[in-house]
């Protein structure tokens, strides 16, 4: 027999023993598992853009009802309110080592991520109002941003970009630091 | 349930989870005998297959039924998801396992210990992988040249020479386990 048979017949061997070898059904089992989360997570995305969707088209109704009540421009950010007051020492009491007025930090920082955009418009954005609206979670992970899937329902405050055309053209997502 | 393997794949990534469990009881024992002859190891076979199915949810959508058949399209998966676990094992502690295959000596010892069956995945886990994949796809999973050459993303003529090359490799290893079973 020549040594290309031989080996033709030692891997036909080898195929035949591990013809029945096939994956656990704990394998099986993760896999649907695997699928089900999956499923969940693309209807929440779905879920996700068709809340932005709406949230958008109530905008763009308000700014073509409303009187433009707040103009600013697209890439302001806002900072954060501080309050000033003097402190009024009586002259009765000792010196006092500091005299520069005090500021009182805000409670909560807003914190913003960067823009998303929400449409493919080749339309010039030099100007544009900024709305805050609040939409859920699920939003944040309908544009890449990772979520937590049990907390895809809460509710979180976004800043929608809305073009002199009416249509929400952008969206980023804002936070709060104690 | 007579579907063809590309209308359940259709069914599943539309959110059918039966057409999707078919598919997988079609199709799994195939991408596990390939991890598993492939990685010699029944652990790493099963997270193969775990992952190559989860892939096939978010990559499914690329596949073309023109261009070749679900199980070659399958088999790539698995064959990157395989390939990506060889090369971490690299830099990882080797396994027992590991050792007495990357010495050609203890394997020779061992040939001798061992049912002819098991010389034989000894010699096809002892290949380089990419002489491996060939062997195992072609020879031991019966899968077409078309199909090897779609998973393995290379023209149908290297699968060719690089069955031969490795039928030749491993005629060799099988003649020297051969004589040192005689010998002992």
């Amino acid at each position: 027999m020549s040594s290309e048979e031989q080996v033709r017949n030692a891997l036909r061997a080898l195929a035949e023993h591990d013809r029945q070898e096939e994956a656990p059904a704990i394998v099986e089992a993760r896999v649907l598992r695997g699928f089900r989360q999956a499923r969940k997570q693309r209807m929440l995305r779905r879920v996700g853009i068709w809340s932005v969707a709406i949230a958008a088209a109530v905008v763009a109704v308000l700014i073509v009802s409303a009187p433009k009540a707040r103009v600013e421009p697209l890439h302001a950010v806002r900072e954060p309110v501080v309050q000033r007051f003097e402190v009024v020492v009586p002259e009765s009491s000792k010196p006092v080592l500091a005299t520069a007025p005090r500021t009182v930090r805000p409670a909560r920082r807003e914190i913003v991520t960067q823009f998303f955009m929400l449409t493919d418009s080749t339309l010039p954005l030099d100007r544009g109002q900024l709305l805050r609206v609040r939409v859920p979670a699920s939003v944040m992970y309908s544009v890449g941003l990772p979520v937590n899937p049990d907390r895809w329902t809460e509710r979180v405050d976004a800043d929608v970009v809305v073009g002199e055309e009416g249509m929400a053209r952008a969206i980023r997502f804002v936070g709060y630091e104690q | 349930m007579n579907s063809t393997d590309a209308e359940l794949l259709l069914t599943a990534l539309a959110g059918r989870e039966e057409a999707f469990a078919e598919l997988y009881r079609r199709r799994q024992g195939g991408v596990y005998r390939f991890a598993l002859q492939m990685t010699g190891s029944v652990g790493v076979a099963e997270d193969v297959t775990q992952e190559t199915f989860l892939t096939l949810l978010t990559r499914g959508s690329k596949y073309d039924e023109l261009r070749g058949t679900l199980g070659a399209f399958l088999y790539g998966i698995a064959r990157n998801v395989v390939m990506r676990r060889l090369e971490r094992d690299l830099w990882t502690e080797p396994s027992d396992e590991m050792e007495e295959l990357a010495d050609g000596s203890d394997v020779l010892e061992d040939l001798t210990r061992r049912e002819s069956v098991e010389q034989v995945r000894r010699a096809v886990l002892s290949l380089p992988p990419v002489y491996r994949e060939v062997v195992v796809l072609c020879d031991l999973q019966d899968a077409s040249y078309e199909d090897a050459a779609q998973a393995l993303e290379c023209p149908v003529g290297t699968v060719r020479s690089r069955l031969n090359r490795a039928r030749g490799m491993l005629a060799r290893k099988l003649r020297v386990a051969d004589r040192a079973r005689c010998m002992g």
